[in-house]
């Protein structure tokens, strides 16, 4: 379990990605440049300066970054990726986000190192397309997403043995028994599955099967309670 | 009282909707390029034209069918003369010449002046007969007069009359008499040469019994044939003095030839960019449903990309490397102003019809908020989504009337709660939304046709498909009801939310259009 969010970069994206994970987090530190020019809403967080050169000596006493997750967004790429680098030679296992401006910044990023790279421009143009195209599709996907109604989306582990009986996904009918919809199943090497794919259908539910499920509250709460524990109810 | 008979007479004409209407469409018919059945009009036109000419020619040496004589003769030419009055007719308006004259006069206190109106109309409409292509329409009709044989080559004016229905030859003309100027000084330059060469070719070589020049006429001929580098050789100087003159006319030949070709080239080059305007702006206006799209910085590049798969989409951008950029990345574009009213003039769309939604995708909230506002000027109900790229200016863009913001500092805020949150459903979702993965969430509107067959949701029949249907959103009460119960009635324009292989997402909505009986 991740505990803290480490920031590198004192912008309008550092802002937002604040807003959104401080409830996520008990810490959340930015680090800024010396050369950064002062931002009062940033400063209602933990500031911390650093510098490119660093050789994370100080970063490692300070912050247990087992339990960290961090997030480089500095506005230029070329820094930006040589700060994920950096991080990724001192740290092996630290889980670092990047943000990209394109497809070859967030090659040359995952290349850096980053687990989990957020190209801008690809995603902006993405929804500005969605959003025209399919209007009633992206608002249902962003009031589930973004929590925008009491419709979640939550993932839920198969622990109970004989709940299904060697069932396929596809057999059982989800959303009339249990009032939520199985999008897709993640098998054990970590690919996931749209239910009704081949690859589901030949895959009987087994113990250790990641659901992805969309749902009421109440309602995942009481699949979870079905197929989560160690007993089927 | 025939005075007030007359002005009581224009202003019923100008007041009574069936003459304006039936005015307006002769009007859009003959004249207006962007009436859509005008091309039909201007087809059957040329193809009786082109009907004439074969006859002319098989009449040269051959008996041609009494019939088809009746039909060049006159029924060809009655349509003529119908099509020259009609043109004569929209060519101004008599009613409005009269009601201004009677106005003018009332306003300063006098009786209505006749005698003016009267001058006034012959005038315009004398204007419009003595155009040259007025002239030409007359001529055409001349053959109907098939008595006079003579007359009967007048049918190839009805050849000059190709020039008013095919635009391609407008344009050449147009294109041209922009070198009007260089045209007229070649034209001189040509003529004193034609002129002193036949002149001395004719004193060189007409009392010479051995030369084939004897008559000032063959000195023209030859001159004209010599200095237009043709050169039959069916007449050559024999004299040493002529065959001088011709190596100047030759000489000088080489000259007019070369600066007429260079003349229509260089014009022809100069307004390339204007011709493919105005052919790009004719694409446009036959389009029946587009986006626009203002500014191609490099989010508007990837949108435009993604849009242009089911969609039309034109381009705006008034600095040229990127409209260069976008013409090369294969779409329409207009180096035109999208902050400018005169842009949208010029693009002759009809704002409420034919645009779907305008896109203010600069990277810049200035240019973004001026666009805003002058699309928002010119139209209030057209959709307009702007990108925001510094939230202080939100309401600013709000004030300008733009109907959706995107903030992409916000997105990538809120990507990253959800991909720590819940990086399996991040995943998931975000697959389903990737144009590389089969499945798709796509939505189905619900129509007339698919009620009469699909009145509940139990009677769907996605789960044979492959399908998760997600929810129904319904249109009238603006709600998504998800998972929703089989029992659910189905309306017009509710649309379904469905989750599965494109394929069969097609195959499920082609079965739903399709009847059951």
């Amino acid at each position: 379990m991740k505990v803290s969010a480490l920031i590198f970069g004192y912008n309008d994206y550092t802002l937002q990605i604040a807003k959104n994970v401080v409830h996520k987090y008990q810490n959340i530190t930015i680090f800024k440049l010396e050369t950064d020019p002062l931002r009062g809403e940033l400063e209602e967080y933990d500031v911390e300066l650093f510098d490119l050169s660093d050789e994370w000596t100080s970063l490692e006493q300070k912050h247990d970054l087992e339990k960290s997750i961090v997030f480089c967004v500095l506005e230029d790429i070329a820094e930006n990726i040589f700060l994920t680098i950096s991080l990724r030679a001192s740290f092996e296992n630290l889980t670092i986000i990047g943000l990209s401006n394109n497809k070859e910044s967030a090659n040359k990023l995952l290349m850096a190192g980053a687990n989990k790279v957020i190209p801008i421009v690809q995603t902006t143009a993405s929804i500005i397309a969605e959003m025209l195209d399919k209007p009633i599709v992206t608002d249902v996907l962003h009031s589930i997403l973004y929590e925008k109604s009491d419709l979640k989306i939550a993932q839920i582990e198969v622990n109970a043995h004989d709940c299904f009986d060697g069932k396929y996904p596809a057999d059982i009918e989800w959303s009339r028994d249990h009032g939520i919809i199985v999008v897709s199943v993640m098998h054990a090497d970590g690919s996931s599955e749209f239910i009704y794919s081949s690859k589901s259908q030949h895959h009987p539910i087994e113990k250790g099967d990641v659901f992805v499920v969309v749902g009421y509250e109440n309602d995942i709460k009481n699949f979870e309670k079905l197929i989560g524990g160690e007993k089927c109810l | 009282m025939i005075r007030s008979l007359i002005i009581d007479w224009a202003y019923f004409l100008s007041t009574s909707h069936n003459y304006q209407a039936t005015k307006r469409f002769f009007y859009n018919l003959l004249e207006n390029d962007k009436y859509r059945f005008k091309k039909y009009f201007d087809i059957l036109m040329i193809t009786l034209i082109m009907i004439s000419v074969v006859i002319l020619i098989r009449e040269v040496k051959s008996h041609v069918n009494d019939f088809l004589l009746f039909f060049n003769n006159f029924v060809i030419s009655i349509i003529f003369l119908i099509e020259y009055l009609l043109r004569l007719w929209v060519s101004g308006s008599v009613t409005e010449i009269i009601i201004k004259q009677n106005d003018y006069d009332t306003m300063l206190g006098q009786d209505f002046n006749l005698f003016k109106a009267t001058r006034k109309v012959l005038r315009a409409k004398l204007s419009y007969i003595s155009s040259p292509r007025a002239i030409i329409d007359l001529l055409a009709i001349i053959p109907f007069f098939h008595q006079l044989r003579l007359l009967r080559i007048f049918i190839l004016f009805r050849v000059f009359k190709l020039f008013r229905y095919a635009r391609s030859f407008q344009t050449f003309s147009s294109v041209l008499s922009t070198k009007k100027f260089e045209f007229l000084t070649l034209g001189m330059f040509a003529s004193i040469v034609i002129f002193v060469s036949s002149v001395l070719i004719y004193v060189m070589e007409a009392n010479n019994p051995d030369s084939p020049i004897d008559t000032l006429y063959e000195a023209v001929y030859w001159s004209i044939v010599t200095i237009s580098t043709v050169g039959y050789g069916d007449m050559t100087p024999v004299t040493d003095e002529g065959r001088l003159v011709a190596m100047v006319v030759i000489t000088a030949g080489i000259a007019v030839l070369a600066f007429t070709t260079s003349l229509v080239v260089s014009a022809f080059t100069e307004k390339l960019d204007e011709i493919k305007e105005t052919k790009s702006i004719d694409d446009i206006r036959k389009l029946k449903k587009f986006y626009i799209v203002c500014g191609y910085d490099n989010i508007a590049r990837e949108v435009v990309k993604k849009l242009s798969i089911k969609n039309d989409i034109i381009i705006l951008d008034e600095d040229s490397t990127r409209a260069g950029i976008a013409h090369k990345d294969g779409y329409k574009v207009l180096n035109y102003n999208p902050g400018s009213v005169e842009s949208y003039k010029k693009l002759h769309v009809d704002m409420q019809t034919q645009v779907k939604a305008i896109l203010c995708l600069r990277e810049s909230d200035v240019a973004n908020v001026y666009t805003s506002l002058t699309v928002r000027s010119i139209n209030k109900d057209v959709y307009i989504l702007s990108l925001l790229m510094n939230d202080i200016n939100r309401k600013k863009l709000l004030f300008a009337g733009v109907n959706e913001i995107l903030y992409p500092k916000e997105l990538v805020g809120l990507i990253a709660k959800e991909f720590v949150g819940k990086p399996v459903a991040f995943e998931a979702i975000h697959g389903l939304r990737s144009e590389y993965s089969n499945i798709n969430i796509e939505e189905i509107v619900i129509t007339e046709r698919m009620l009469s067959n699909f009145a509940l949701v139990s009677e769907l029949n996605n789960i044979k498909y492959r399908l998760v249907l997600l929810g129904v959103y319904k249109n009238n009460i603006k709600r998504f009801y998800f998972n929703p119960i089989d029992s659910t009635i189905l309306e017009q324009g509710d649309y379904l939310v469905l989750i599965g292989n494109s394929v069969f997402i097609q195959e499920f909505e082609k079965y739903l259009h399709k009847s059951r009986k």
